[in-house]
């Protein structure tokens, strides 16, 4: 129990069975107060079981969980005191207003109402939502009410939020709403568990994040760990020629080397940002001038392709949603 | 609370001119039941509010009938002259209907809310409700409560709208009225709640309801008397809870009635507390998978 104290989320091999299909097969990781953890992977991969899993919806069939520090099989309304959840579909009363969907769910949750409206505004606010309070939901676009999703879970104060792919199905512009939000929330040290196949969505919000796939994972790390997996990143360094065949034998101590021509030399190796100062000083002593240098690094669709042999695909809205919309505009 | 770090998150980062939140005490709320429960039947009526067409629908219908069916038959009853007025108790046709219409609009009315429970779980509310910590009874009580006073609504503008056809039945007679429209409104709701519980879709719904509301309104006492009805039907009369309230709205306004008026009040209770019995049990499950 004491590491369950300590830690935001403790999940000790986690398992969830549907008849035949077993979705999740044993998953444990621990998340830090404060951190922003993610899980990454494609469609199908897990990630919403386990998050449904974690908010005490879906009970596993094997394994435990404590969210902060409550069994989320003995204890769930505890546990559900003390998180906030953005799913992965909308959850709101279209027909009614921002503002009121806001004080419901807070006295739904037992905020005292002198709190409630009080916050339910600076929420909106910081969601940048205000002046749409007394609008409709129906009349929201998706970034807007994932924004208005992601404030309303804050209205509890909870100490740990999770958000299932937040921001599926949304044009460039209102992702980009949305991960401002999410980084205004690790600035204001909220603990954040979210789950999303857009690598670049994980690389840029994650402190740390585990990479799962068919149920497991297969993968867990700081995002720059992970990338470090990859082969390397990708040094090049261009020099006079005079200096090309006393360079190439000074990076050959670090890895495999490539002549480009024109005096550029190709490095693959690990820890570039780490790796190239090093490179410089030597070449300063070894008196060759280095023209120039760059390098680049792998990214995590690179770390998945190496571990699972295939790429993480980045698909197109999430048609239930759509389908909804038009059933919804039908009726 | 005692709880360390409780005060964390959201609380603190104030920047200049802008407003912040404020440490308001321990961040881990009691909901209790009675909130919750104010919560979803506020949400009912908030609900009803922006949705007008649906008070439109719930008494159109029964408006269609009063007016078409009721005026027709009232007119061809009167040639009959006494012997009509024997077969309905005493009454003119068009009193004889009155209450029934009330009821039956309520009726229609309570059981069409339980559609909403559908639509939450297509549009993903439900998921909002079911992980919060609010206790599942206080939940779905709440939403029944909020249904029942909508459709008690929507048989309070039914009423006034019959009183101008079949004449009004006098402030005690109107009062009483409602009495027994709330109670139909009650186990209308549950009813229609229980039934969307356990369906999976909106066509679902339905078409239970179209298959059970049509023979439930005509055996149901409104239109005609069930004392005539052969033996096989009028027990099916007798299981109809529509048959109680409307039986009980009649007796209530204009002291006619089939069956004694407790008899009634218990068999419309009854109905709503298995329903309800019901609907907390499948409410209740912790888990959606």
């Amino acid at each position: 129990m004491s590491s369950a104290n300590e830690y935001a989320i403790v999940a000790l091999g986690l398992r969830k069975r549907f008849g035949e299909l077993e979705a999740v097969r044993g998953v444990s990781f621990k998340v830090r107060y404060g951190e922003v953890y993610g899980f990454l992977g494609p469609n199908g991969a897990g990630k919403s079981t386990t998050v449904g899993m974690l908010i005490t919806l879906i009970k596993p069939t094997g394994g435990e969980a404590f969210v902060a520090g409550y069994s989320v099989v003995r204890e769930p309304v505890e546990v559900r005191r003390r998180i906030g959840v953005v799913f992965q579909d909308p959850t709101v009363d279209r027909d009614l207003t921002a503002i009121h969907n806001m004080l419901l769910h807070a006295r739904i949750h037992g905020v005292p109402s002198r709190i409630a409206e009080e916050r339910a505004w600076e929420l909106l606010e910081m969601v940048g939502l205000e002046e749409h309070a007394y609008r409709p939901l129906r009349d929201y676009s998706g970034g807007m009410i994932r924004r208005f999703e992601i404030a309303r879970s804050l209205l509890t104060n909870p100490r740990v939020v999770f958000m299932d792919e937040p921001t599926i199905g949304l044009d460039p512009h209102a992702r980009t709403g949305v991960w401002d939000v999410i980084r205004e929330l690790k600035r204001r040290g909220v603990t954040v568990f979210l789950t999303t196949h857009y690598m670049d969505e994980a690389d840029k919000l994650c402190d740390r994040l585990a990479i799962i796939d068919h149920g497991r994972i297969i993968a867990e790390g700081t995002p720059s760990q992970l990338k470090s997996k990859v082969a390397g990143d990708t040094l090049y360094v261009r020099v006079e020629d005079g200096g090309v065949a006393r360079l190439k034998r000074l990076l050959a101590r670090y890895g495999e080397v490539k002549d480009a021509g024109n005096g550029l030399l190709v490095l693959v190796a690990n820890d570039a940002p780490r790796l190239l100062p090093e490179i410089i000083s030597e070449a300063q002593r070894e008196g060759v001038r280095i023209l120039e240098t760059r390098y680049t690094r792998p990214s995590l669709d690179d770390v998945f392709l190496l571990l699972t042999g295939r790429r993480l695909r980045d698909e197109g809205g999430d048609w239930r949603f759509w389908g909804r919309r038009v059933a919804r505009r039908l009726l | 609370m005692g709880e360390k770090g409780s005060t964390q998150t959201l609380i603190g980062g104030s920047e200049a001119g802008k407003p912040r939140l404020k440490a308001l005490g321990v961040g881990v709320y009691d909901p209790g039941f009675a909130r919750p429960l104010a919560a979803m039947m506020h949400r009912q009526l908030l609900r009803f509010r922006y949705a007008r067409s649906r008070l439109v629908n719930a008494i159109l219908f029964p408006l269609v009938w009063l007016i078409f069916f009721g005026l027709g038959w009232s007119a061809a009853f009167n040639m009959a002259g006494g012997l009509a007025r024997r077969l309905f108790g005493g009454l003119e046709y068009l009193e004889f209907l009155a209450p029934g219409i009330v009821a039956m609009s309520v009726f229609t009315g309570g059981f069409g809310s339980g559609l909403g429970v559908i639509w939450d779980r297509e549009f993903g509310y439900l998921k909002e409700v079911l992980v919060s910590p609010a206790p599942r009874p206080a939940l779905i009580l709440g939403r029944i409560l909020g249904d029942s006073l909508v459709a008690l609504f929507q048989g309070f503008v039914m009423a006034l709208l019959v009183s101008l056809v079949a004449g009004f039945p006098g402030p005690v007679g109107f009062v009483l009225e409602l009495i027994a429209a709330y109670m139909a409104a009650l186990a209308s709701s549950s009813l229609g709640t229980l039934i969307a519980l356990k369906m999976r879709s909106p066509e679902g719904f339905h078409m239970v309801v179209n298959l059970i509301m049509m023979p439930m309104l005509f055996i149901s006492g409104a239109f005609y008397p069930v004392t005539p009805l052969p033996s096989w039907l009028k027990a099916l009369a007798y299981i109809n809870p529509l048959y109680y309230a409307v039986d009980l709205s009649r007796g209530l306004v204009y002291g006619v009635h089939n069956t004694p008026l407790l008899l009634d009040a218990i068999g419309l209770a009854a109905v709503t507390a298995a329903s309800l019995a019901l609907v907390v049990k499948e409410f209740s499950r912790i888990y959606i998978a």
